[in-house]
C-alpha cells in the first residue's frame, strides 16, 4: 500500500506542494530537451539525406566546441574563432564524402553505421591529440552570451533562468526556423530533400550526390558548433561531453529518423518526461540515475506501438 | 593492403611474443605509472602526473637519484579505463618495483594479483580505505590518509570538532558512482547512526558528470545542512557550476582532496568563493618547488604548460605523492644496504615509512604534508589533513591540522579488511612477510 | 599450388556439403590448432597470455554470440556488453550462493540467465526493425548496467560496488583467481571457445543456421514460406545472448578478476560489434580474425614507438592509437566490407588456382 502510495499519489502531492519546483524542474527538463533535439536534428538531416545512421554527430559537437575553444586560446578573437571553425568543419565535410562516404556508395547502412563510429574514434583521437585531454571552459563572455540569471517569483517560490539556458533556447530556435526555411525556400535544400525522398530519381534530374552531402555534414556542423557552445556553456567542453550524443537516440526513435519535427518535439518531450520521472519517481523510489535509461524505454515502449516512431515514414515493406 | 596487412600483424604479433615485456635497463630503478592523461578523467590526472613525474626529474638532476642509482620514470596511460589499467600493470610489473594504478577500479583488480605477483601498489590518498589493514593486505599502500580517514575529518570539521552537533541535521553526499565514489559510504552511515544526523546519498551516474541538474534540483529539493562531494574528473566542474546555478550556499559545501584542483575553480572564479576542499598537501613555496624549477621546470624538462602552474594543489600533490615514494626506496635502501632494491625491499621500506617533521625539513617540504609513520598494521599512517579554502583565485588553507579518529575508524577498517579476505578466499593475507 | 583441389572428388551429397571440402581446410586447421595448443602454450610469456591470447579468445567468443544474431539472423543489436554483464554477474551469484559448484557448470549456468534476458528484450523484435532496433537494443545497454549498479543484491552488497572472484579450482587445479597461472587459464579458455565454436558452427549449418538466414535476407518472405518468425528471432536472441553471456562471465572470471558495472557499459558493445563486423558478418572464422586485429592490435601499437626507437609520452600515444584504430576501421570497411572472413575466402580462391590465374 505504502509503495503504491508512493508510486501513483505521492508525487503529484509533491507537484502540487511546491509549485515554484516543480516549474523549475520543467525549465531544466526544457533545456536539454532543446539540447537533444539539436543533435538528434543533425542525425535527421544526415540520415534523411544519405541513409547514414550517423553516429559521430556526438563528438562532432565536442570537435567543434574544443576546436572553437583552442583556436580562441591561440589568440584568435572570439569571432574570428567561430569563423575559422566554420571552415574547419566544412574541411570536415569535405573529408568525411571524399574519404570515408566517396568509397562506400551502395553499401549495406551497418557498414556505413560502423564507418561512422570509425570516425568518432578518428575524431576523439584527433581533437585530444591537437587540443590536449583537460577540460576547457566554453568562451561564453568572449561570445556575447549573457551569463546572469533571471529570477521569477511564482507561486511565493523562485524560479531561476540563466541567461545562458534562455539564450540556448532561443538560438535554437532560430537554427530551426533557419533550416525549415533552407530546406523548403532554397534549390539547394529542396535538392537535399529531393534525395531523401528518392535518391535514384534526384540523381537523375542532375542533383549532384557528392555535393549535397558536404553540404549536409557542413550543415550538421554548425549544428554541432551550436550544441557544443550552449552545452559547453552549461558545462565545459571535455571528451566527457560525447556522451550526450546517446541521449540523442531515444529522441531518433520517438520522432522517427526521417522527421526533423519529429526531431524537435521527440527531444523536447524525452527532456521534460525524463527530468521529471528523475526527480518525482526515480530518486525517490529508485535510487536515482534513471536518466540513463529512461529515455530508452520510453521510446522502445511506444515504438511497440508504433514500429516507425511517432513521425516517421510509414514502413512499407514488398517481398 | 589485405594480406600484406596480416602478414605484418603476424610479424608484430610474432615479435612480442618474443620479448614479451619491454626490458628496462639494469642500473636504474624502474618506477611506473600507471596515467591517465586523457579522457573524461584527464582534468584531475594531468597536473597531478606532471608533479609526480617532475619530482622524479628533479632527483634524478639534482642528487643523481636515489642512493646513487637513477630512478627510471615511466608512465603507461590507460584513460582511467580499467582494461586499459590492467593491461599497463601486466606490461610494466615485470621489471617495475612499485605499481601506481591510479583509480580504485584499477586498484581493485590489481589489489589480488599483487600479492602473487609480490609488487607493493603505492595508492597514496586513494583506493581502498581497508589497505590501512598491512596484515590483510601486506602488498597495498595508501598513504597518508585514506578516504575514511578523509569522510571522518570532514565531518570533524563540519561539527567545528564536536560531532553531537551534527544531531538533526542532513548531510547530503553527491558521490560519483563508481567505486571510488562509494568508498565513504560505510563510514557516513556509520557516523549517522552513532550521531543522529540524516545522511543522503546523492550518486551521479559517469555519464551524467557534466550535466547534474537532476542531482542540484535533488538537492534544491532537501535543502541539506552540508553538502559533501566525492567527485573526480569532470564531475567537479559540473557540480561546481551547478551549485552556483542553483545558488547553493558555497561554504556549505565540502570536497574531498580529488574535488579541489584550481582548474576546476578558476572558471568560476569569484562565484565559487568559499567552497572548501580538504587535503593532504597544503600549497604554498616550499624549498622542493625551487629545485623543482630549477633542475626540471626551466630546464625545460617538464611536461607543464605553463610554469606558473607549480603553484595548483594537484601539482604539488603530485609532487608529494613522488615524495613519499622516494623515501620508501631511502628507507629500503638504509636497511637493505644497497641501492638497488627490488619490489620486495620497497613493500618493506614502505611499511616503515617514517618522515618526520625535521625529515620534511630535510627534504625541503616543511608543513608541505603532514609527518607520516606506517607499520605492519597501519599501511596509511593516517597523517591528517587541512581544510582549504577557495579564496576567489588560489585555495589557501583555512584550517589546523585535522586528524582522524583512528578509535572510530580502525573496527570498520578490520571489519571489511576481513570481509574482503573471505569474499577473496583464500586470502594470502601476510603470507609469512616478516614484520619488523 | 599448396591449394590444389585436382584429384579430390565429391561423391555424394554429403561430402559435398562436409565441414571441409577440401582436404587442406582440415590441414590448415589442424595446424591451426596445434598452434594454439601446444606451440604458443610452450613459448608464450605471461603477458603474452594475459594482454593478447585470453582477450583475444573471450572477445572473439563474444563476438560470434552477437554474430550469430547480427551476421545470420539479421537483427542488429548495439547491447551485447549488457548481455555479457548478465552472464558475469549470474556466474558471480552462482559461485556465491552454491560455493561448491563447479565453476564449468556455473558458467555454463550462468549463460541460461543471459539467454533469459535476451529473449525478453529480444520480444521488440517481432515489431521493430533496423535501426530503430538497434537503439532499442540500447535500451537494454543502459537498463542493465544501472541495474548493476543499484541492486546491491547483485554484487553481494559490498562497500565499492564491485565483484571480486575468489580463487576456484577445477578438479584440484586453480583455475580462477591471482593464483592461477596464466598457462591454466588459457588451456581452460581456450577449451571452452574451441568446444562452443564447433557446436556453432554445427549450428549455423543445421536447420536453425538456415531458419536465421532465411531470416536475415528478408523476413517477409521468411514468413511467407512458412517460418515462424517469432521462434526464429526469439531462438536467435536465445542463443546469441547464452553465447554473449558465457563470454562475459569468463571475461571477468579467467581474465579480469573483478568488475566494476560500467565495464559493462557501450564501449564494450562496440568493441565487440567491431570484431564482429571488421571480421565478417555471417562467418565464425571472422570474429578470430576480427578479435585479433581490434583487440591485439592496439596493445601491438604500444610496443611501436619503442621499437623503433622513439621516445612518445604516453598521452600522445594513447591519442595517436585511437586515431589509428579508427581509421583502421573506416580503412577495412572501405577495403572489404564484408570483412576479413571474405578476404580470407579470396586469398584462398588466389591460392587455389595459383599459379596460374586465368
Amino acid at each position: 500500500m505504502d509503495a503504491l502510495y508512493l508510486m501513483f499519489v505521492d508525487p503529484f502531492v509533491q507537484m502540487a506542494d511546491a509549485p515554484d519546483f516543480f516549474l523549475q524542474v520543467l525549465w531544466e527538463g526544457l533545456v536539454s530537451g532543446v539540447l537533444y533535439a539539436l543533435i538528434a536534428l543533425g542525425f535527421v538531416l544526415i540520415f534523411k539525406s544519405s541513409r547514414i545512421f550517423n553516429f559521430a554527430q556526438g563528438i562532432m559537437v565536442v570537435f567543434a566546441a574544443l576546436t572553437l575553444v583552442g583556436l580562441y586560446e591561440m589568440g584568435l578573437p572570439a569571432w574570428v574563432s567561430v569563423g575559422v571553425t566554420l571552415l574547419v568543419m566544412y574541411g570536415l565535410a569535405m573529408c568525411v564524402e571524399r574519404v570515408v562516404l566517396r568509397p562506400l556508395v551502395g553499401q549495406p547502412d551497418i557498414i556505413l553505421f560502423m564507418a561512422s563510429i570509425g570516425v568518432t574514434m578518428f575524431l576523439i583521437g584527433f581533437g585530444e591529440f591537437v587540443f590536449g585531454g583537460e577540460n576547457k571552459v566554453m568562451i561564453t563572455e568572449a561570445l556575447g552570451i549573457p551569463t546572469g540569471a533571471i529570477e521569477l517569483n511564482p507561486f511565493d517560490g523562485f524560479v531561476l533562468i540563466e541567461e545562458k539556458d534562455l539564450t540556448a533556447v532561443i538560438m535554437a530556435v532560430l537554427l530551426v526556423l533557419g533550416l525549415l526555411l533552407f530546406l523548403n525556400k532554397t534549390a539547394m535544400g529542396r535538392a537535399i530533400r529531393a534525395l531523401g525522398d528518392d535518391p535514384q530519381a534526384a540523381l537523375s534530374v542532375g542533383i549532384s550526390l557528392s555535393q549535397i552531402w558536404v553540404l549536409v555534414w557542413f550543415i550538421a556542423g554548425v549544428i554541432a558548433l551550436a550544441t557544443g557552445i550552449v552545452w559547453g556553456a552549461r558545462a565545459g567542453v571535455s571528451f566527457a561531453l560525447e556522451v550526450i550524443a546517446y541521449k540523442a537516440l531515444p529522441v531518433l526513435m520517438l520522432g522517427g529518423l526521417e522527421s526533423v519535427a519529429g526531431a524537435i518535439i521527440g527531444g523536447i518531450a524525452i527532456g521534460l518526461l525524463e527530468k521529471i520521472f528523475e526527480i518525482y519517481w526515480g530518486q525517490p523510489l529508485l535510487g536515482g540515475n534513471t536518466e540513463t535509461w529512461f529515455a530508452f524505454i520510453l521510446a522502445l515502449v511506444v515504438l511497440l506501438f508504433r514500429p516507425q516512431g511517432l513521425f516517421g515514414e510509414r514502413i512499407i515493406e514488398r517481398v | 593492403m589485405g594480406l600484406k596487412g596480416i602478414l605484418k600483424l603476424a610479424a608484430a604479433t610474432s615479435l612480442v611474443c618474443s620479448l614479451g615485456v619491454v626490458a628496462a635497463s639494469a642500473a636504474s630503478l624502474y618506477v611506473p605509472n600507471l596515467t591517465y592523461r586523457t579522457g573524461p578523467f584527464a582534468a584531475t590526472g594531468i597536473p597531478i602526473m606532471n608533479g609526480q613525474r617532475d619530482y622524479v626529474e628533479m632527483i634524478n638532476a639534482r642528487d643523481g637519484g636515489v642512493g646513487g642509482i637513477e630512478l627510471e620514470f615511466d608512465e603507461c596511460e590507460t584513460g582511467y579505463n580499467t582494461n586499459k589499467g590492467v593491461e599497463c600493470y601486466e606490461k610494466t610489473k615485470g621489471n617495475a618495483i612499485v605499481t601506481q594504478p591510479w583509480s580504485t577500479g584499477i586498484t581493485l583488480q590489481v589489489l589480488p594479483r599483487t600479492n602473487v605477483d609480490r609488487i607493493p601498489i603505492l595508492a597514496p590518498g586513494y583506493g581502498f580505505s581497508p589497505m590501512s589493514e598491512g596484515n590483510t593486505f601486506a602488498w597495498a599502500f595508501n598513504p597518508p590518509v585514506s578516504y575514511w580517514d578523509g569522510a571522518y575529518m570532514i565531518l570533524e570539521y563540519i561539527s567545528g570538532g564536536d560531532m553531537s552537533s551534527l544531531k538533526g541535521k542532513e548531510i547530503a553526499l553527491l558521490h560519483l558512482d563508481h567505486p571510488f565514489g562509494k568508498e565513504p559510504i560505510p563510514l557516513f552511515e556509520k557516523m549517522a547512526a552513532a550521531h543522529g544526523f540524516k545522511f543522503l546519498k546523492i550518486p551521479v551516474g559517469l555519464k551524467e558528470m557534466q550535466n547534474q541538474s537532476a542531482q542540484w534540483l535533488q538537492i534544491r529539493r532537501e535543502r541539506p545542512d552540508h553538502v559533501i562531494m566525492w567527485g573526480w574528473g569532470a564531475m567537479n566542474a559540473g557540480a561546481l557550476t551547478e551549485a552556483v546555478k542553483t545558488r547553493f550556499p558555497l561554504d556549505k559545501m565540502i570536497g574531498v582532496w580529488w574535488s579541489g584542483s584550481d582548474d576546476d575553480l578558476l572558471p568560476l572564479g569569484g562565484k565559487a568563493k568559499g567552497y572548501k576542499s580538504i587535503s593532504w598537501n597544503a600549497p604554498g613555496d616550499y624549498a622542493v618547488m625551487k629545485d623543482i624549477r630549477k633542475h626540471v621546470v626551466d630546464q625545460g624538462n617538464s611536461l607543464l604548460k605553463s610554469s606558473a602552474d607549480m603553484d595548483k594543489v594537484f601539482y604539488q600533490r603530485g609532487v608529494v605523492i613522488s615524495a613519499i615514494l622516494v623515501e620508501g626506496i631511502r628507507t629500503a635502501q638504509a636497511k637493505y644496504g644497497k641501492a638497488n632494491i627490488g619490489p620486495e625491499e620497497l613493500r618493506w621500506g614502505l611499511e616503515n615509512l617514517d618522515i618526520t617533521a625535521e625529515r620534511l625539513k630535510e627534504m625541503g617540504m616543511d608543513g608541505m604534508f603532514a609527518p607520516l609513520k606506517t607499520s605492519c598494521d597501519n599501511h596509511t599512517g593516517h597523517a591528517g589533513a587541512w581544510m582549504l579554502e577557495w579564496d576567489g583565485e588560489r585555495f589557501v588553507q583555512v584550517s589546523d591540522l585535522l586528524k582522524p579518529n583512528r578509535e572510530v575508524i580502525k573496527p570498520l577498517e578490520a571489519e571489511k579488511a576481513a570481509e574482503y579476505a573471505r569474499n577473496n578466499a583464500p586470502w594470502p593475507g601476510r603470507d609469512g612477510l616478516a614484520c619488523n | 599450388m599448396f591449394y590444389r583441389v585436382s584429384g579430390q572428388f565429391k561423391t555424394s551429397y554429403e561430402s559435398d556439403m562436409a565441414l571441409f571440402p577440401i582436404r587442406q581446410d582440415a590441414v590448415l586447421l589442424g595446424v591451426i590448432l596445434l598452434a594454439m595448443y601446444v606451440v604458443f602454450p610452450l613459448f608464450a610469456s605471461e603477458f603474452t597470455f594475459k594482454a593478447l591470447l585470453v582477450p583475444v579468445m573471450i572477445y572473439s567468443l563474444a563476438a560470434m554470440g552477437l554474430n550469430i544474431l547480427t551476421g545470420f539472423a539479421g537483427q542488429l543489436s548495439l547491447g551485447t556488453a549488457g548481455f555479457m554483464g548478465v552472464g558475469a554477474y549470474a556466474c558471480y551469484k552462482l559461485t556465491t550462493i552454491f560455493p561448491e559448484m563447479n565453476v564449468v557448470v556455473a558458467l555454463l549456468l550462468s549463460g541460461c540467465f543471459s539467454a533469459m534476458v535476451g529473449v525478453a528484450f529480444g520480444l521488440p523484435s517481432l515489431r521493430i526493425k533496423g535501426f530503430y532496433l538497434a537503439i532499442a537494443t540500447l535500451a537494454s545497454q543502459f537498463f542493465l548496467v544501472w541495474l548493476f549498479e543499484k541492486w546491491a543484491w547483485l554484487y553481494n552488497y559490498n562497500a565499492s560496488g564491485a565483484i571480486e572472484v575468489r580463487t576456484m579450482d577445477f578438479f584440484g587445479l586453480v583455475v580462477t583467481g591471482p593464483t592461477a597461472a596464466p598457462v591454466t587459464q588459457y588451456y581452460f579458455v581456450l577449451v571452452i571457445v574451441s568446444l562452443i565454436t564447433f557446436c556453432m558452427i554445427n549450428l549455423t549449418r543445421g536447420r536453425y543456421g538456415r531458419l536465421w538466414k532465411a531470416v536475415r535476407d528478408m523476413d517477409i518472405a521468411a514468413e511467407l514460406v512458412g517460418i515462424n518468425l517469432m521462434r526464429a528471432k526469439l531462438s536467435a536472441f536465445a542463443v546469441s545472448s547464452y553465447v554473449v553471456g558465457v563470454a562475459g562471465a569468463m571475461l571477468v572470471f579467467f581474465w579480469k578478476g573483478a568488475a566494476e558495472p560500467n565495464l559493462f557499459d557501450i564501449p564494450l558493445s562496440f568493441q565487440v560489434l567491431f570484431i564482429a563486423i571488421i571480421g565478417g558478418l555471417g562467418s565464425i572464422l571472422g570474429n578470430f580474425l576480427g578479435a585479433i586485429l581490434i583487440v591485439a592490435l592496439p596493445v601491438l601499437l604500444n610496443f611501436v614507438p619503442g621499437l623503433i626507437g622513439v621516445e612518445v609520452n604516453s598521452a600522445t600515444l594513447e591519442h595517436v592509437n585511437v586515431m589509428v584504430v579508427g581509421a583502421l576501421i573506416v580503412g577495412f570497411l572501405i577495403a572489404e566490407p564484408h570483412g576479413l572472413a571474405r578476404l580470407w575466402a579470396l586469398i584462398r580462391e588466389k591460392l587455389i588456382i595459383w599459379p596460374f590465374p586465368h
